[in-house]
């Protein structure tokens, strides 16, 4: 505690206006820059991309198995939704890579959330929902 | 100087509090499955707790509602009146509620020429679209002409003092096509009730409004007959409501030919030629009621005849799209809707 507060006081007598403007101002520019970028919304659907193409596009509420090629061979991608869940979730179930980090990422929840496999050069990336309306009439 | 380093930090402290505040809308969403279909209520603008405990209870109301409009399940009110129906001609107790329910969908039926006709659960059943999941199953000819021949009416029934009865045996209540709609009357009753001040309530298609959605009217969607999403959106200011009649969620196909499970009274099959209908009603105590019946005599009449049906319904905003996918909407429609895809042309219904 005394350490602390003589840390303050060699830290105050050095710093002037300007520095905590300066602290100040990278406070809130992490504020701002958490509350604009930090996303927590459910994901609605899943994008794969192998190579520089979106190949495929699914909605989470199914139960699912995809297999893409890739220039090591084939990585296989898993969709499951749990009945009485809103969202589904995916995750790399099989890779033909060295590393198997794509695989080990596990399961992919949340809109924003992405696994890479860059030896066989797939990606799957979750999308929020685009809210054109808040409830669909059918 | 600690003096003012604890001041900026307070300063920060407030717009962490004041930003994360801006950045979650009071919006609380639930989806559940009762009353046989999706429910799905939206409240904006109030605390977690308060809309949780108002969806809750208007979730419960629907089940219960459900249980007693249930018209095969035995132990409900429904299946009891039916059951009654085909055996005997003795007037049987009826609940009051179920009572009022029944002489507005008499009404509504009168005022539809009769192609609203709840009373043709015989019908409904001979087709298999009572059940959660159809099949496809190749009609009973003899059976479908049966019903039709007995020309079972819902102004068939006759109700005194708290009782019911019919001379016509062919009577079974289906309010399949009545009760979502009522039941989003009630519902939105319910909530204003519980003092919520703006909710979106989704019952199996068939939207209701109330309040709004922040500072915009509540915006809703129409999903497309053949395609995934949306086919047009539109807002739905506080009281209007919603709802479709569609060829594409009760279904079943035999023989590349589609049976969908809005069954024309008059000849006992299902309607062909009309993939959905769409109506849009104005605030009135029965707008969530009239949004879920208008749509079936219009889906049911010929081509040439939808518009009459609908002005006899007393509904001016229509959208219907055919089998070859056209757009056909009243000019009323066409200002409420902004389609999803632009390039589509609309045809005037007419």
């Amino acid at each position: 505690m005394l350490n602390w507060q003589r840390y303050i006081k060699v830290v105050h007598v050095k710093l002037l206006l300007g520095d905590w403007l300066v602290v100040l101002c990278s406070i809130c520019a992490v504020i701002l820059l958490f509350v604009t970028l930090w996303q927590n919304n459910p994901a609605a659907q899943l994008q794969i991309r192998q190579g520089n193409h979106i190949i495929s596009t699914y909605t989470l509420n199914q139960n699912r198995t995809i297999h893409v090629q890739g220039p090591l061979g084939e990585s296989i991608i898993q969709i499951t939704h749990e009945v009485g869940k809103l969202e589904g979730e995916v995750r790399f179930v099989k890779s033909p890579c060295h590393g198997q980090y794509c695989v080990h990422q596990g399961w992919l929840k949340r809109a924003g959330q992405v696994a890479v496999c860059l030896p066989n050069q797939v990606s799957i990336e979750l999308l929020g929902e685009k809210k054109a309306y808040d409830s669909l009439n059918y | 100087m600690l003096d003012r380093l604890l001041k900026s930090c307070l300063l920060a402290l407030t717009l962490i509090l004041s930003l994360s505040g801006c950045g979650k809308e009071p919006l609380y969403q639930t989806k559940n499955y009762v009353f046989g279909t999706l429910v799905d209520i939206t409240i904006y603008g109030e605390t977690d707790e308060k809309a949780r405990a108002a969806a809750n209870a208007v979730m419960q109301r629907f089940q219960a509602l459900h249980n007693q409009l249930h018209p095969w399940e035995m132990g409900s009110e429904l299946a009891r009146l039916n059951d009654a129906f085909a055996h005997e001609n003795q007037p049987v107790p009826i609940s009051a509620n179920l009572a009022e329910m029944i002489h507005s969908a008499q009404k509504l039926s009168v005022q539809s020429g009769g192609l609203f006709n709840p009373a043709i659960g015989g019908l409904i059943v001979t087709w298999g679209f009572q059940r959660d999941e159809f099949k496809a199953i190749k009609a009973d000819e003899t059976a479908i002409q049966q019903w039709v021949q007995a020309n079972p009416k819902i102004t068939d029934l006759v109700i005194e003092n708290g009782q019911i009865y019919t001379q016509n045996n062919s009577v079974r209540l289906d309010l399949g096509g009545f009760a979502k709609g009522y039941a989003l009357d009630m519902a939105r009753h319910q909530l204003m009730q519980k003092g919520i001040k703006n909710a979106l309530i989704n019952l199996g298609g068939n939207i209701i409004a109330l309040g709004q959605h922040h500072e915009k009217s509540w915006r809703v969607g129409i999903q497309h007959p053949r395609l995934p999403g949306a086919i047009a959106t539109l807002n739905l200011p506080d009281g209007w409501a919603i709802g479709t009649s569609g060829d594409y969620q009760r279904y079943f196909e035999l023989d590349g030919k589609r049976y969908c499970h809005i069954i024309d009274p008059r000849t006992g099959y299902p309607v062909q030629g009309v993939e959905a209908v769409t109506i849009l009603i104005p605030p009135a105590v029965n707008a969530g009621l009239l949004s879920d019946v208008a749509s079936k005599p219009i889906f049911i009449s010929k081509p040439a005849e939808r518009l009459n049906m609908a002005t006899q319904m007393g509904v001016t905003n229509v959208m219907v799209i055919d089998a070859q996918g056209t757009i056909y909407v009243t000019a009323s429609m066409q200002k409420h809707i902004t389609l999803t895809d632009p390039n589509v042309e609309l045809a005037t219904l007419h």
